[in-house]
């Protein structure tokens, strides 16, 4: 059985505001965000097994709706034609599914598995600690920065934007890294190459136990060395 | 059913409700294509050109036209036969050959349908001065990738039902996805001609996946976001 909450709404400066708090589990609490137009803005939650959603609808006729499943995992979806940013706080060890057609969406500071896919529009991951990240834009940059954990799986594509990396300098992990038209600037790690051509790079840096996997056809890939 | 039998009826089937295909045929045809990869690519293909065939703008060739071919076989026909027929009547063997009754087999008119489009289009970009139109017929192509034809099939499906709804859309968005999509679609178009002069390359090979894997991602979006 699941629980619908349906917005509310207020009025501030011509645009309307949406909030809504849900509890859940702090270790395993799960959202999933769907937008159309906007940015997703997502952080470590000061209270402890809360997610805050605050969303506000700038433009056109679009409507929010929040629900949490039985499992405890929450959904936040727009319909409608027009513009929403959502900011949003969640347990830092928060597993993370987000969608947005146009706009942007950032993620800072979490911990749990993190999946973003935007059609036009950046996707920017900082200070993460998370063993899979998939981040994936058709026209606009990806960029991450954060720890690579054993055993962890990052993917970040890109069809047309720049692709960029910024790894711990001791990280041991293993890269597969393809850009068609762009380049690749592999920022001085010390690899170990089983094949590289001008397109196509796999490589291993220490023990190579994570999975790195950089993708553009278009953009360029750099890979940086965090000291 | 066996193999020759469905390439006998597949273009009746495709024709669907036009066609009064029986109810169970169609279903034993569905049935083989099920199991049968070499037939669903075959389908798939007939598809795209009946799509194709489809989509080519309509002209209507000037009453001149037909005149001219006229003259022009007749004279030809008086050029080749003059030495070794006897003289024919005045009204000529292009006169004959109208008052002759053909009958065609249902292939035969396929064939001879196919060739009056490939006439038309070629005459018509002949009296224009212009570049045949050219068809996207992605689906014609022989495979490169062991898994491209379930792969097209996958992407064809979906496409199919974006298409059914993109009429709804506001223009823009329209105009954008379809941007998109055709810059997928020419990257692909690009790599696969890059691998067909090297089929076994396998960085070309990676690069054709991935942007398979590009095009599915934009649509599974779409599908997503429930336009």
């Amino acid at each position: 059985m699941s629980l619908v909450i349906t917005a509310t709404l207020t009025h501030s400066t011509g645009a309307q505001t949406f909030n809504r708090t849900f509890s859940v589990a702090p270790e395993t609490s799960e959202l999933e965000v769907v937008n159309q137009v906007g940015t997703i803005k997502v952080t470590p939650a000061a209270a402890a097994g809360k997610i805050v959603i605050i969303a506000r609808q700038l433009d056109g006729d679009t409507k929010i709706d929040a629900t949490q499943n039985a499992q405890g995992k929450v959904k936040v979806e727009v319909t409608g034609r027009g513009t929403v940013d959502f900011e949003i706080t969640v347990p830092p060890s928060s597993n993370l599914d987000l969608l947005c057609y146009k706009g942007a969406i950032t993620v800072t500071n979490l911990g749990g598995s993190v999946r973003a896919r935007i059609t036009d529009g950046n996707i920017q991951f900082t200070g993460l600690r998370s063993p899979r990240v998939e981040a994936h834009s058709t026209k606009g940059n990806v960029s991450f920065s954060g720890e690579v954990l054993p055993s962890g799986s990052y993917t970040l594509k890109s069809f047309s934007g720049r692709v960029d990396a910024t790894l711990p300098a001791n990280a041991d992990f293993k890269l597969s890294a393809a850009s068609y038209r762009g380049g690749m600037d592999l920022g001085g790690f010390q690899m170990k190459f089983e094949k590289q051509t001008d397109q196509l790079v796999e490589a291993s840096h220490g023990a190579g136990r994570a999975s790195v996997y950089l993708w553009t056809q278009e953009g360029s890939i750099h890979l940086h060395r965090k000291p | 059913m066996e193999c020759r039998a469905i390439i006998n009826s597949l273009s009746d089937y495709l024709d669907g409700a036009d066609s009064r295909m029986p109810d169970n045929e169609a279903h034993s045809i569905e049935t083989h294509l099920a199991n049968c990869p070499t037939c669903r690519n075959l389908k798939l293909e007939l598809s795209e050109i009946k799509t194709a065939a489809r989509e080519l703008p309509l002209h209507t060739p000037p009453r001149a036209m037909w005149t001219r071919i006229a003259n022009a076989i007749e004279a030809e026909g008086a050029t080749e036969n003059a030495p070794a027929r006897p003289a024919r009547n005045s009204s000529g063997w292009w006169e004959s050959l109208k008052s002759r009754r053909f009958t065609f087999s249902l292939p035969q008119l396929a064939g001879l349908g196919a060739v009056t489009v490939a006439l038309i289009v070629a005459g018509i970009s002949g009296m224009f001065g212009t570049n045949p139109p050219t068809l996207n017929l992605t689906g014609a192509q022989t495979a490169l990738l062991p898994e491209e034809g379930e792969i097209k099939a996958d992407l064809e499906r979906r496409l199919a039902a974006i298409n059914a709804r993109k009429a709804k859309w506001d223009p823009q968005t329209r105009a954008e996805f379809e941007q998109h999509l055709a810059k997928i679609e020419e990257s692909l178009k690009r790599l696969r001609q890059a691998l067909e002069s090297n089929p076994q390359d396998a960085v070309h090979q990676q690069m054709v996946r991935a942007l398979y894997n590009e095009k599915r991602q934009l649509l599974e979006d779409i599908e997503r976001l429930k336009w």
